[in-house]
């Protein structure tokens, strides 16, 4: 109770913290994820376009699923890092970092959500009743996406060489998570192993319900929810068996 | 039996961040025992493992060999100030937050914002963000919140009071009331005379172990003479 309660005032105080550090403060949230939007629209929509005109609703649902759990992850794996001075000062659930990274994207994906929602309704896609069917499909990204940030942020204090790497291995994944392209497109071997990513999964699941108010594939997105479940329950142990080592570390 | 006990304690770090590089012990062997209400006070030259061995007391650090033996489960603060501030946030809510990160509910913390409020003598600057702050108000912000903890036992590691003159004489006198109405703490100083003024009881610490302790007068004695 007390660490929610923490967990939130921590996420409150990073936002607000944000929006104070700019000129436009709260416009950044959505603009930000539009102008990331824009760019991909732009290549892949137009330059490099295919013509077909659900293109573009599948590309922003991919997109801004994709932006949740990306900076869920890229923000989450300095959490610990960031704190180690605060973790010599004083005894804190090593948990309450990255979740509060976490919690902080997750909220600004809120309002990205909603604009993609209004987008979709102006292009004629919703609303539909399969919106029934969403939580679930946030409920298994948000594990994932909780799972992988405090696997980064549980690795990144010991060798802070990798962030280097994450951004870059974040890129990697995107273009096998099904965000730009289908993979339904992919050969063999590609196919199957990509089929094991379970971003792959949700994403397709969050586009069944946006563009066609149909209900997800539920053993896709039940295997995408074990998965994610799984992972995190390991890197939750991962994390508190190492809680001890953070304050000892340099910076 | 003691309030806390140190058996045998010992804490090694890594080395520099290199590949192969080997740790070292900060606290190789410290046994010491902590009464109710008294303050011991911990004397060694820089890098003895002083601020270590408060940590490992604190429960921050976690002893690599011996053991922390509480009679009790005890609520340990190490006097930090400023603990969690962000620049861009208001005093009042660097309060809530540094308030709920040592340990109080948010309630708690809400509660006694007021009297956070009136003890750091910001007047209007407390719903001001920080980084508008002098140093010292920081700090006066910094200590006023940290003043609220109520711990069973409390540490220090040499801030004995903060901010310009008056405050310093405000925030030193009402931290020895602290310490001298029946709280038990652990106080790392390099001034003798704080540690003559505030200790019952003094431990000498070189190279990770205990070299002697004793009262005040005598193990600063001993402690100088070498």
């Amino acid at each position: 109770m007390r660490f929610l309660e923490l967990l939130w005032f921590s996420a409150y105080a990073e936002l607000k913290a944000e929006s104070a550090r700019s000129y436009l403060g709260l416009v950044w949230w959505l603009l930000e994820p539009a102008m990331f939007m824009a760019v991909f629209y732009v290549v892949f929509g137009l330059i490099m376009g295919s013509g077909d005109p659900q293109y573009i609703p599948f590309l922003l649902i991919g997109l801004t699923f994709w932006q949740w759990f990306k900076s869920c992850v890229s923000h989450g794996a300095y959490a610990i890092w960031l704190n180690i001075p605060m973790l010599r000062q004083v005894r804190l659930p090593i948990l309450l970092f990255p979740l509060a990274a976490v919690a902080s994207d997750t909220v600004k994906f809120a309002f990205v959500f909603l604009v993609l929602l209004v987008i979709l309704w102006t292009m004629g896609y919703g609303p539909w009743w399969g919106y029934a069917a969403l939580p679930l499909v946030f409920a298994a990204l948000l594990m994932l996406a909780s799972a992988s940030a405090l696997i980064a942020a549980a690795v990144v204090p010991f060798v802070p060489d990798l962030r280097f790497v994450i951004e870059n291995a974040l890129m990697a994944l995107m273009f096998v998570s099904g965000v730009v392209f289908s993979p339904d497109g992919l050969a063999e071997p590609y196919r199957g192993w990509v089929a094991l990513n379970p971003v792959v999964g949700i994403i397709a699941a969050a586009r069944n319900i946006l563009m066609h108010g149909r209900w997800p594939d539920w053993s896709l997105l039940l295997q995408a929810g074990i998965g994610s479940a799984l992972v995190l329950l390991l890197a939750s142990v991962l994390i508190l068996r190492l809680a001890p080592r953070y304050p000892k570390l340099a910076m | 039996m003691p309030l806390l006990r140190l058996e045998n304690v010992g804490l090694a770090y890594q080395g520099v961040r290199r590949v192969g590089s080997r740790g070292f012990w900060a606290v190789e062997d410290v046994s010491l025992d902590l009464h109710e209400g008294e303050t011991l006070g911990l004397i060694g030259r820089n890098g003895a493992g002083k601020s270590t061995l408060l940590r490992v007391i604190a429960g921050i650090l976690r002893p690599d060999r011996g053991r922390v033996v509480m009679r009790r489960p005890l609520r340990i603060q190490l006097l930090a100030l400023g603990l969690g501030f962000v620049p861009h946030l208001s005093g009042r809510d660097n309060a809530i937050l540094s308030g709920m990160l040592l340990g109080m509910g948010r309630r708690e913390v809400e509660l006694r914002l007021a009297a956070i409020r009136e003890y750091s003598e910001l007047g209007d600057f407390f719903e001001q963000p920080l980084n508008t702050y002098s140093s010292g108000m920081v700090l006066r912000l910094g200590f006023s919140v940290a003043m609220q903890v109520q711990p069973d036992v409390l540490l220090i590691d040499e801030v004995l009071g903060v901010g310009d003159a008056e405050f310093l004489e405000k925030s030193g006198n009402d931290l020895r009331a602290r310490m001298r109405s029946g709280m038990t703490c652990v106080l790392v100083s390099h001034n003798d005379a704080t540690i003559r003024e505030l200790s019952d009881r003094v431990a000498w610490i070189e190279q990770g172990r205990v070299v002697m302790q004793g009262d005040a007068e005598s193990t600063l004695a001993a402690y100088h003479a070498v």
